[in-house]
């Protein structure tokens, strides 16, 4: 949602006078590069818990980040508060990272090469990825309470085994503001509704649990029957193969991993490998692989930062920049890393709306959005049958990858054995292991049923960022299954 | 006045915003206030690439309402503010649903006032003082070795990326029955992450970092430990699959402690997900194993006065030769399920060691073991226990003549329950770093399933 200039500058308590002194202060010291992040968050959330909603609550965040670039490096300090002396104590703070280094006429250090007034202007409404219909701040609590209720009913009506049911839901929604020393001013309303089930079941003899989520960048208007009825079912999904799970025998085997979730091996396992800090500091295991060839034609991997209410989008990101669909991998070939400011800079080249952060608290670094595989031309159900022996994973959780090494791990929460091009015995708590650039050059098959996941993701690349992930069906020829 | 400290005007702040709140409509109330300021220099390749100044301020309220709860934060501390804030609060709490088990701990549990970080020996308020940027950017391009470290034909140093830290965090715990407790302290931190590339290219990386409340007793080497760390692992791949002991470093071994001490959360007991559910009182776990809570080891990191309530925390055992001893129960969990309130989580988990030196007990072991001094992704349920953990590490063999050959391993799996694992316990050694909040040295399992 975008509201006028005048409101986020009230709300920030400022004018665009003050943000310019602030900027010249924050540069006075030979800093090449300023800019200012201005953020007011309220988070609401409430707990349904042994069949009741009865606990809940909200939180304010509210301050402003000021980063100072000499070259590639970076000063950053905030203030909690928006008046004029905190601002400019924090600004003064940045300027660390320059300090001595402004030039002996006393003028402001050269400013050239951080993409300099390519995004002048107000925000464009028709970019707006995500309009408020129902406004999570001036909806009341009591609204939402009767919708975790029903939640709770239509998940204990779908199987007797349930023995607890909690259910939280979270909404997020934060007034942001951006300035920079080109004098571009950027402002949004960014929302966030996040709804999370855990169910733990007995059949009297054994315990298991499933835990599923929804979480839309949308107002109130994201908690229809629909959802609900959706995540009621997945809650309780193949729950007799949840019981009847085993561990398989382990080794170097075929995976098929399924659409959707399993998105989060490429976002992991690639993905972080592609972000471009990585590739400055070359400690990532693509680093001089841009315009190679790494893996199948078949294969086209993209962030995306456009899709409307994704978890995952922005009008812009969190140094002004537009959200765009950047492929990194177009037809087997490396065509992009993603790139913050700093890492454009670098680079020579334009950055791709991926700098980002937790909150005015971080500086921005490349960070992902929606990250998918695009569909290829296989059929789920030939890709199954072209697999002798492996296994098919349905839901990850739990992945760590080496960002030097490429080495990935994941956590296999639910699947089945494939036998004879059939799926047989269901199951659980194995982990895959592999490396990154290996296991994408060993994808030999890719489905035609790509989805993107709309689960409650979390990036925790030093600071916590929503994102998604997506992928078809895909075979990938030779991973290390850890089992029995 | 130190700047992350808290000023009397905000603890003056916290009593009001308690008065006020106590007199619009809440029943009780517990206020925790904290702030924190953080100082970083990053360095890059022997170079300052980051610097960071990070002031944080928060006021948390748990209210109790009419019979029900809600909790509230905000970092926005003037007057008028927090007051319209607080009768905000009040409102939303009264459309939840009542819960009588909500309750402040009774006072006899909480902490004394008189107590602070200091009583811990948690501050070097005096090096913390002295701190400038100056000389945060000497010491951090000082800690840097990229510069120093001589060209080796066997490989090449990619990057160097350290941190250097210093902060100090203020807690203060108040509520309207009378609860008053603070805790204040300083850490010192660098960490380093070292990549290089072999001859062939193939990238290895490792990563290490040191940290105290004390400034002078701050570790300066680590640079060299990482880049060591980095060049044992060229090599490194999978070795056979198959059942091996296990001697797992004391840089990791907490890794398979922490699920242990989570499930035994009153949380996780009381909505049946944990494996601990019903062990209270039982012996699970092999006579030599004890695991005590130490929440007053002074000068440690991790070591506390009181818990999230104010409770005041207490040295004894979780496991006591192999005896379930203690869940973590706060009051809320202890009001409704009946069990014994003890503490909210637990603050030094210390593994009473059985023996001394790893070499000491591997001195006995023929064949072939796995030194596993790393983790890769894994999980463990928490329901049943069952795990698998990515791991790297060296398989040591003894040759001929009781020398022992060790190759680094990397794309390797360990399996099983972690219950079953926790009972094939051979040693839990003395070696304990101190630098880690929970003390567990290096450990060595029996018969633990790896696959590579």
């Amino acid at each position: 949602m975008i509201q006028s200039k005048k409101y986020y500058l009230d709300t920030f308590g400022v004018t665009e006078e003050q943000l310019r002194a602030i900027t010249e202060t924050a540069m006075a010291t030979g800093g090449s590069y300023a800019d200012l992040f201005f953020e007011n968050t309220s988070y609401s959330d409430l707990m349904l818990r042994d069949g009741e909603v009865t606990s809940g609550g909200f939180h304010i965040d509210y301050g402003v980040g000021i980063r100072v670039l000499k070259g590639e490096r970076t000063g950053y300090a905030y203030a909690e508060s928006t008046d004029m002396a905190a601002m400019l104590s924090a600004a003064k703070a940045a300027s660390a990272i320059s300090r001595g280094d402004r030039p002996a006429d006393g003028s402001i250090a050269d400013s050239k090469g951080y993409v300099p007034r390519l995004y002048r202007g107000a925000p464009n409404p028709a970019a707006d990825r995500y309009p408020i219909l129902k406004d999570w701040r001036t909806a009341s609590a009591s609204e939402f309470i009767p919708i975790l209720n029903k939640l709770k009913d239509m998940i204990q009506q779908r199987d007797p085994r349930i023995i607890k049911i909690t259910a939280v839901l979270q909404d997020q929604v934060s007034d942001i503001m951006m300035y920079n020393i080109y004098g571009e001013l950027k402002y949004e309303t960014r929302p966030m509704g996040t709804l999370a089930v855990s169910v733990i079941f007995s059949d009297g003899k054994t315990t298991q649990s499933s835990h599923v989520s929804r979480s839309y960048r949308m107002g109130a208007e994201m908690l229809t029957d629909e959802v609900l009825s959706e995540l009621a079912d997945k809650a309780v999904r193949n729950l007799d193969d949840r019981f009847a799970a085993r561990r398989p025998k382990g080794g170097k085997m075929p995976v098929v991993m399924g659409a959707g979730a399993s998105g989060i091996l490429l976002h992991e396992a690639m993905g972080h490998a592609f972000e471009a800090d990585f590739i400055r500091k070359k400690q990532s295991v693509f680093s001089g692989k841009l315009g190679k060839k790494v893996c199948d034609e078949n294969i086209s991997i993209v962030d995306d930062g456009t899709i409307r209410g994704n978890r995952g989008s922005i009008n812009f990101d969190d140094e002004g920049v537009p959200a765009q669909r950047t492929y990194m991998v177009e037809n087997g070939i490396l065509t992009s890393f993603l790139h913050d400011r700093v890492s454009a800079r670098h680079f020579k080249v334009a950055p791709t709306g991926n700098g980002r952060r937790e909150s005015f608290r971080f500086a921005p670094i490349p960070r992902m959005r929606a990250t998918y595989m695009e569909s290829g031309n296989s059929r789920p159900e030939d890709i199954i049958a072209s697999v002798r022996k492996g296994i098919f994973v349905d839901e990850f959780s739990n992945g760590q990858v080496k960002i030097g090494e490429g080495d990935f791990t994941f956590f296999v929460k639910s699947g089945y054995l494939i036998e004879n091009g059939r799926l047989t015995m269901p199951i659980k708590d194995i982990n895959v292991i592999g490396n990154g650039p290996k296991a994408l050059a060993d994808i030999v098959a890719v489905g035609n049923d790509s989805i993107v996941d709309e689960c409650a993701w979390t990036c925790g690349k030093e600071q916590s960022a929503p994102v998604s992930c997506g992928i078809p069906t895909v075979l990938i020829n030779n991973l290390t299954v850890g089992g029995e | 006045m130190t700047e992350g400290r808290l000023t009397y005007e905000e603890i003056q702040a916290a009593d009001k915003a308690l008065s006020f709140a106590a007199a619009n409509g809440a029943d009780k109330c517990r206020i925790t206030l904290t702030k924190s300021l953080m100082d970083m220099t990053g360095i890059l390749n022997g170079r300052v690439d980051k610097v960071t100044h990070c002031l944080d301020r928060a006021i948390t309220f748990s209210l109790f309402v009419d019979g029900r709860f809600g909790t509230f934060s905000s970092n926005r501390l003037d007057e008028k503010a927090l007051e319209k804030f607080i009768l905000k609060a009040i409102g939303t709490v009264r459309m939840l649903a009542k819960d009588k088990f909500r309750d402040l701990p009774p006072q006899e549990r909480v902490a004394r006032p008189d107590l602070s970080g200091e009583n811990l020996g948690l501050c070097d308020i005096e090096a913390y003082e002295s701190m400038t940027p100056a000389k945060r950017r000497a010491f951090a391009l000082d800690s840097s070795r990229y510069k120093k470290w001589p060209a080796n034909p066997d490989y090449k140093v990619i990057s160097e990326e350290g941190e250097y830290s210093d902060s100090i965090s203020d807690i203060y715990i108040i509520d309207t029955a009378g609860t008053r407790c603070r805790q204040t302290e300083t850490s010192f931190e660098y960490g380093v992450e070292v990549t290089i590339a072999d001859s062939k290219g193939n990238r290895f990386s490792a990563n290490t970092w040191d940290a105290n409340p004390h400034f002078a007793l701050l570790h300066k080497d680590v640079s060299d430990e990482a880049l060591k760390m980095a060049v044992a692992k060229i090599g490194s791949k999978a070795c056979k699959s198959g059942r091996y002991p296990m001697v797992l470093s004391n840089i990791c071994s907490s890794r398979l402690l922490t699920p242990m001490l989570t499930a035994l959360g009153g949380y996780a007991i009381q909505q049946k997900n944990s494996f601990m559910v019903d062990t209270l009182g039982k012996k699970i776990l092999p006579d030599y194993l004890t695991i005590m809570d130490r929440p007053h080891m002074e000068g440690c990191s991790g070591a506390r006065l009181f818990d999230s309530e104010g409770v005041a925390t207490e040295e004894g055992p979780v496991i006591e030769a192999g005896v379930v001893k203690k869940y973590f129960v706060n009051t809320y969990i202890s009001n409704k399920t009946g069990m014994k309130a003890t503490v909210d989580d637990i603050s030094k988990a210390c593994v009473v060691p059985t023996a001394g030196k790893p070499d000491e007990v591997t001195a006995n072991f023929d064949g072939t073991w796995i030194e596993v001094n790393g983790f890769n992704g894994g999980n463990c349920n928490s329901v049943t226990g069952d795990f698998s953990y990515g791991v790297e590490g060296f398989v040591a063999k003894r040759a001929a003549g009781g020398r022992i050959i060790r190759k680094p391993v990397k794309e390797m799996l360990i399996t099983g329950n972690l219950l079953e694992l926790w009972n094939n316990l051979e040693a839990a050694c003395d070696d304990a770093l101190r630098k880690n909040t929970h003390q567990v040295g290096t450990l060595i399992f029996r018969d633990v399933d790896f696959s590579g």
